[in-house]
């Protein structure tokens, strides 16, 4: 390996020699080293190229560089993420020694757009760059988790402290109602994919229509573009990082409480309404005194610390011909809750081979495997209702078994849950493949075609087992369900590109097609009569179900856009995108997607220039449409479902209403942007959207005795706007001590009109509305006006309307049903962002990471379970914020009611609507590279050791678990609405990094 | 080479996008609406489908909650507004608004059952649409169209008796939307109860004249047809049509009435008992288990089920004078131990099982729609309503004398104090407990509920207030009379929001 240079330079002379058709030239060879210009350390890995062509390599190790020439007339130019590209003309120099200058944005860097790559100044859209560095502060499997409160107008939530669970990302607000998706993820240029945080080097993030237009049906939710690690360097360099930490479960604000808390709790239950006394010796009956020396604590029982490791070594290199990348990673997080956790090993090989200087050919492919363990709702449930008076373990230390029949059991459902878990498994297996074949072939200096292909093929299992042992509902019997899915895919992408530049004058673009495929076979089973010790279908003998289905989709497309440009100052970009799908009824199928760009850089302009303080001053402005069609396959088809029967006999239910016009639910997409960027230390991005999504995809509710539920129709808009900044800034720089520090802040409101008969959504009884002028996700709930000093009675408000609809009355009531459900708050956030800094001294640095939501509301479900005014006697209560009290006498203020007198308190209504704003200590990092020079003798490149804690600290007024919960509408979720879940988890890690 | 493999790789792109053209998919486990005719089973599949629509749980909301199916939410609706069972437990699931009567448009499972009663209602409109004009229709089919006819009325009338006034307190008052076809406007207004009733009947009549096949007790057949019109005529109170269908049931020479011995086992073995006239057929793979069996919250096992609404004291004082009543097997007390009745929240644990133990499972039964003893004591009803006293008593013995009363019957003579009617609605009060009737005898005959008994129906009460000895007082809740507006639901707000020609309950 240590031979690779030396052979891959002569390589490169002599193919240099041989390919190049102008040998009249004299061929001049150009040595030298690239330093940075703060404190002349060497640059290892800068882009060393002569301008105009790919000739050229990169620096090694101590900054050196060699590259040939043919001509004085020749530029060089040197490039390196973080610094001011510099540009020199070779005139007669041999050896040139160039400084680069740090800067906070690289004005001629290349980003990554998905289908094409732009210098940043030639940018016409609202986009956000993020290197691997940015991100590499969170030990996370997947870049969701790691982008939180990074990227301005990216709501990044993490409802669930699950191994394996990913955050859910939101782009710009929610922009349609029935399919709120995340953003389309594209890797390395092909849509969908596969891959593992540590293999990325840069994610780009696409905001607005003018560079979202390209993706079409696809991009209204964003996109977010990933770009794996290539060979870069002449030299073979291998990276290790190891990562090994522990994680605690976070629990919030919750605390539940102590046997003996609970004792007292309880004593209320007693209280005499009447006299205000309470019945002590009632009390002492049902209560013995021993209970308050009991002291189990289920949390601590149930939750425990657990490991978290991630191991990566790749090894990255290049000749002229050949790069490549090699990556391997292994990545276990252990669970905090009993029996939970998850493994992925995931390896990706990036190779690329040019033919010729005009032929090159790319292979990808990665391979990413996991396990993992999950759990089961309900032990979760039990693990903080079940009362600190119940031990899960006998005399013997042995777990306990207890059913409906136990006698000495307190807790509500008799069950102990740490039996159950014990008894049971819930656990999963995936495989991800994809291949990736990329050609490329260049016919003019003008003209070149790129055909990108993707195959790729998952694989995954689910494995529910309950032992015979464990009391419930398969006591005696054991149950097991298994679950396969497969599913295929391929995307081709062939297009043509060109680029032609004139003096004043650029013109590029592109034009093509896209076919886009998938096939998904599932197959399922279940039995019950297991014998005991053994967890495979095969062993089960009764009460066997299967089931299993396949559907397919598929799309095709046309792609082109258009670029001009007049003096590197004036850009214009249009671009149009044609999709067909077969989600739409025939007519239906075909939609066109068109977009367009300007933008001025003003900084180009020569009475802008007299202010040399301005490195960057650029205005953008974009318009375009995206679309959404996943709602689903065959929703415009009448359908009568087979999947069911009747006395073993095969059966047929109406399933679908025919819905012929359905079609595609379209954003209109409006931003306007300025970038700044002063004395190479301040940058100030702002951008100002306005997003109109029509003909939402709805499903419109019918008369129930229509026999169907609801209809898919395109009615009604949403509109979203927004307002995003970006403030980075590098307050002090010195050569040993540097401090920066970046903001994000994003403003999204949204309003929803043309919907007609509001539309309300249901789930556990918690209401959300949608309706003309309102907002999405907004809760609809009686409201709760708290206690009656003078009767200790919960009390809502009950509003009185006339004809018209106008509300004529408010007063307070005490009888639930007549309290009228209003709309109080909705669960999406008014505002959120973050704050990053670092710090460095010499080669010690401190990175923190905050991320804040504002104005956005949780319901508390579950503290109906944990806070129920004496309901629920035979459940654990939580402990109470400060200031909580409860009603006793006439005449008290209090926050929670009488028990004598709750009636249905505990019913759904504002009184658990929290507000659930936070400010989050996401990570702190302690990062010491050690130098170079101790480095070097151990042979090595570079070494460092790093520790952090994440999740450190939330500062929220919400009394739960977690402000952050789940935003996404799904079968049992309501957004916003915060069940008992899996909690977050905070943890501590150690890093090890090498480079060698 | 290079020209070459550009070609190459545009030509099979070309190929890949244009197959991709080929943009009509269909799914593989589903048929279209209009493809039904196209095959042999068509008819047979979706009739079968609406049968399965009495048990299966649908989707709803947005997703398949595990409680909710037609049977469940029936006899929950139905019976936990009687005074045959009482509540151990206060929850969170609507059941509960039955118990208190704090209904409101918005329970969940109210507006489940509605939804899916017009669903197998728009299921059979489709069978019946699709076969009205064919010519020759075969005994097959025809028997298939009369079953669609029987669910359709099945469904209208189960929807009249929980949305809509007795038609003995008020014909004219609104009914429900009535469903004949599946091109009807989706906004539509209700009928009123006596044009309700009229269309159950006339369906009915359609139905039996249809139905010439067997296809076991677990599909309409003509007896099935009979059955019902008898049960329907006896809400109307027409006398003379409820003995003659009642008559045509017991005298098809079909069915017998399970004897003491027999009765013991019938309930978990409903579908191979001649008593039987239709039952809802539950198969192994419809076992529902602790978290939607019907049998799951008023039984378990220890571990089968929530258990937590039981045989009511009132139900139990009626039975007490004669352990030996056979019925008393389908209540289950549990022991705490101690030799005393295990306590849930402060109420006495009294199980009930009649839906369990079909193939020994706790949570597997197939509900009886209508067995041979209802018709006895429809016909008993109607007799005592136009005065045929001894043919009342006769056939409330006979049906106590196949309960292992045969020592303690009437003979003839009324015990002091009680009424003819009395008599027959307290013997059918005990025969058809829990069965999904009560709570309609009661209100249809102008009586009111009387719940003076421990139980979380009534309001505000905490465990600690239960004193057993005594009988609860001073709590609202206790008596619900029959002109209370609350012995209906509330029509489900998804109706009347969609719908602004169907008017609300009061």
């Amino acid at each position: 390996m240590r031979s690779g240079p030396r052979k891959t330079r002569i390589l490169w002379l002599l193919l240099a020699l041989f390919c190049l058709t102008a040998p009249s030239f004299a061929q001049t060879v150009v040595k030298g080293r690239v330093t940075d210009a703060g404190n002349n350390q060497t640059l290892p890995g800068v882009n060393v190229f002569v301008k105009g062509t790919t000739v050229g390599g990169t620096t090694d190790l101590d900054g050196n560089y060699t590259i040939s020439v043919k001509s004085p007339d020749d530029r060089i130019v040197f490039r390196l993420v973080g610094y001011s590209n510099q540009e020199i003309k070779i005139g007669n120099h041999t050896k040139l020694d160039v400084a680069l200058t740090a800067d906070i944005v690289n004005l001629d860097e290349l980003v990554v757009m998905g289908y094409s790559e732009k210098k940043r100044t030639e940018i016409s859209s609202a986009v956000a760059v993020l290197t691997m560095d940015k991100m590499k502060d969170v030990t996370s499997g997947n870049i969701a988790n790691m982008l939180q409160g990074k990227v301005s107008g990216v709501q990044v939530v993490s409802g669930s402290g699950a191994p394996g669970s990913e955050a859910e990302i939101r782009i710009r607000g929610v922009a349609s109602l029935s399919a709120p998706k995340g953003p389309l993820v594209v890797v390395d240029g092909i849509i969908g994919g596969n891959y593992d945080p540590n293999d990325v080097e840069t994610i780009t993030i696409l905001k607005d229509a003018g560079a979202t237009g390209m993706y079409g049906s696809q991009a209204n939710g964003g996109v977010i573009v990933v770009t794996t690690k290539k060979g870069k360097s002449d030299k073979t360099q291998f990276d290790f990082k190891s990562s090994v930490g522990f994680r605690m479960a976070d629990q919030g604000h919750l605390s539940m409480l102590s046997g003996s808390q609970l004792y007292d709790a309880q004593k209320e239950i007693y209280r005499d309404y009447g006299s205000g006394k309470i019945d002590i010796l009632k009390f002492y009956n049902e209560r013995p005194l021993e209970l308050d020396s009991r002291n189990f604590n289920w949390i601590n029982e149930m939750f425990k610390p657990a490991l978290v490791q991630n191991y990566y070594l790749s090894a990255r290199g290049r000749s002229d011909k050949f790069g490549y990348y090699l990556g391997a990673s292994v990545f276990g997080e252990g669970g905090t809750f009993k029996n939970t956790g998850f493994q992925k090993a995931n390896l990706r090989a990036n190779t690329s081979y040019k033919f010729s200087n005009s032929v090159s050919v790319e292979n990808n492919i990665n391979i990413s495997v996991n396990k993992g363990s999950s759990f089961d709702y309900m032990d979760m449930y039990y693990s903080y209702l079940s009362m600190p008076w119940d031990t899960p373990y006998d005399e013997n230390g042995k777990i306990r078994y207890v059913d409906g029949t136990s006698t000495n059991w307190w807790s509500r459902d008799k069950i102990n849950p740490l039996h159950t878990v014990n008894n049971s498994d819930h656990t999963f297996k995936g495989m991800d493949m994809n291949y990736d074949f990329v050609f490329n072939a260049r016919f003019t200096n003008w003209l070149s075609f790129i055909s990108s292909n993707r195959a790729s093929l998952s694989s995954s299992k689910s494995h529910n087992f309950v032992s015979k042992l464990a009391a419930g509902t398969y006591h005696n019997k054991g149950y097991i369900s298994e679950g396969n899915e497969m599913g295929f895919g391929g995307v081709t992408t062939n297009l043509f590109k060109f680029n032609y530049d004139t003096r004043n004058h650029s013109f590029s673009g592109l034009a093509g097609f896209e076919g886009q495929g998938s096939y998904y076979e599932s197959l399922s089973a279940e039995g019950k009569g297991l014998p005991e010790g053994f967890e495979v279908i095969n062993v089960a003998s009764s009460e066997f179900l299967i089931g299993g289905l396949n559907n397919k989709s598929m799309m095709s497309s046309f792609i082109s856009q258009f670029n001009y440009s007049y003096k590197g100052t004036y850009f214009i970009t249009g671009s149009y995108r044609i999709d067909a799908t077969s989600a739409f009824p025939p007519a239906n199928r075909t939609a066109r997607f068109p977009s367009a760009a300007i933008s001025w850089l003003a900084s180009n302009e020569q009475f802008i220039k007299k202010f040399t303080a301005v490195d960057l001053l650029k205005f953008r402005l974009s318009y375009g449409i995206t679309g959404m069609k996943d709602i689903g396959a065959y929703q415009y088809l009448g359908l009568f479902s087979l999947n069911t029967q009747y006395n073993n006999s095969a059966a047929a239910i109406p399933f679908q209403l025919p819905n012929p016009n359905l079609t595609w639910e379209k954003t209109h997409q409006l931003n306007f942007g300025i970038d700044l960027s002063l004395f190479k230390r301040v940058s100030l991005n702002i951008d100002l959207y306005n997003n109109v999504t029509k003909d939402l995809l709805i499903q419109v509710a019918q008369p129930l005795s229509v026999g169907f539920e609801k209809k898919w129709e395109n009615i009604g808009e949403v509109d979203n706007k927004g307002l995003e900044i970006t403030l980075s800034t590098i307050n002090v720089k010195t050569p040993s001590f540097e401090w920066s520090t970046d903001f994000t802040f994003g403003m999204n409101s949204n309003k929803l009109s043309g919907i007609g008969a509001p539309i309300y959504r249901t789930v556990n009884g918690i209401a959300q509305i949608y309706k003309d002028g309102g907002e999405l996700y907004m809760f609809v709930l009686p409201k709760w006006l708290g206690v009656d000093p003078q009767t200790g009675a919960p009390q809502w408000e009950k509003l009185e309307k006339d004809d018209n609809g106008l509300i004529i009355n408010r007063s307070a009531t005490s009888d639930y049903a007549q309290a009228t459900p209003q709309e109080i708050k909705s669960a999406l956030p008014d505002y959120q962002g973050g704050i990053a800094s670092t710090i460095r001294y010499k080669n010690l640095s401190l990175n923190m990471n905050f991320s804040y939501m504002v104005g956005n509301y949780v319901y508390n479900f579950s503290r109906r379970m944990m806070d129920n005014d004496g309901h629920e006697p035979y459940y654990n209560l939580m402990e109470w914020k400060y200031g909580w009290k409860r009603w006793t006498a006439p005449g008290d203020l209090a926050t929670h009611p009488s028990i004598q007198n709750s009636a249905l308190s505990t019913e759904n209504s504002s009184r658990y609507l929290e507000n659930g704003s936070y400010l989050k200590i996401r990570n702190i990092t302690f990062r010491y590279d050690l130098p170079k020079s101790f480095a070097k003798k151990l042979k090595l490149e570079g070494l460092a050791v790093s520790a952090s804690g994440e999740n450190i600290y939330t500062f929220t007024n919400y009394w739960g678990q977690d402000p952050e919960v789940t935003i996404s509408p799904s079968s049992f979720q309501m957004p916003g609405v915060s069940d008992f879940k899996y909690p977050a988890n905070r943890q501590y890690i150690f890093t090890l990094e090498v480079k060698f | 080479m290079k020209n070459k493999i550009t070609a190459l790789l545009f030509i099979i792109g070309v190929l890949v996008w244009v197959t991709g053209c080929k943009l009509d998919v269909v799914p593989t486990d589903a048929i279209n609406t209009s493809s039904l005719l196209n095959t042999s089973d068509g008819l047979l599949n979706v009739t079968n489908g609406s049968y399965a629509l009495l048990k299966d749980n649908i989707e709803f909301g947005g997703y398949v909650d595990q409680n909710n199916n037609y049977l469940r939410q029936y006899f929950q609706m139905s019976d936990f507004a009687s005074d045959d069972i009482t509540c151990a437990q206060v929850t969170e699931d609507p059941l509960f608004y039955s118990f208190t009567t704090t209904h409101s448009p918005d329970q969940a499972n109210s507006r489940f059952f509605w939804y899916i009663s017009y669903k197998i209602i728009n299921s059979t409109n489709t069978v019946i649409e699709l076969t009205e004009n064919s010519a020759d229709k075969d005994a097959a089919t025809k028997q298939l169209i009369g079953e669609n006819y029987f669910l359709r009325a099945f469904c209208h009338f189960n929807l009249l008796r929980l949305y809509a006034k007795p038609y003995s307190i008020d014909p004219s008052a609104p009914g429900v939307i009535i469903r004949k076809s599946t091109s009807d406007k989706a906004q539509m207004a209700r009928s009123t109860v006596k044009e309700c009733y009229d269309f159950v009947i006339s369906d009915l009549q359609k139905a039996a004249s249809f139905m010439d096949v067997s296809r076991g007790p677990q599909y309409a057949s003509k007896a099935a047809a009979w059955a019902m019109l008898s049960r329907v005529y006896l809400y109307m109170e027409d006398n003379t049509k409820t003995i003659s269908y009642a008559d045509s049931v017991i005298n098809s020479g079909k069915f017998n009435l399970e004897t003491a011995k027999g009765f013991k086992e019938y309930f978990p073995n409903a579908a191979s008992s001649t008593e039987t006239i239709f039952l809802v057929a539950f198969t192994t793979a419809d076992n529902k288990g602790k978290f939607g069996s019907i049998s799951s919250m008023i039984y378990s096992d220890g571990n089968s089920g929530w258990g937590e609404e039981f045989a009511s004291k009132s139900l139990r004082d009626e039975m007490a004078p004669h352990p030996e009543d056979i019925r008393w097997s389908y209540i289950d007390s549990l022991s705490d131990g101690n030799g005393g009745i295990a306590k849930k929240n402060g109420i006495e644990t009294f199980y009930i099982t009649k839906f369990s133990n079909q193939g020994g499972d706790p949570n597997l039964s197939s509900p009886v729609m209508f067995r041979l003893a209802e018709m006895y004591l429809n016909r008993a009803e109607a007799f005592a309503k136009s005065g045929n006293t001894t043919g009342a008593l006769a056939d409330v013995d006979l049906i106590r004398s196949n309960r292992g009363l045969e020592n303690a019957l009437y003979n003839g003579v009324l015990p002091s104090g009680s009424s003819v009617l009395d008599v027959v609605l307290k013997e059918r009060r005990l025969e058809l407990a829990f069965e999904g009737q009560r709570v309609f005898d009661v209100y249809r005959n102008k009586r009111s509920m009387n719940r003076s008994y421990w139980g979380y129906h009534l309001t505000g009460l905490v465990a600690t207030d239960i004193d057993l000895t005594k009988t609860p007082q001073g709590y609202a809740n206790e008596i619900v009379d029959w002109t209370n507006p609350r012995i209906i639901y509330f029509i489900p707000v998804d109706e009347v929001l969609a719908n602004p020609l169907c008017t609300q309950n009061p």
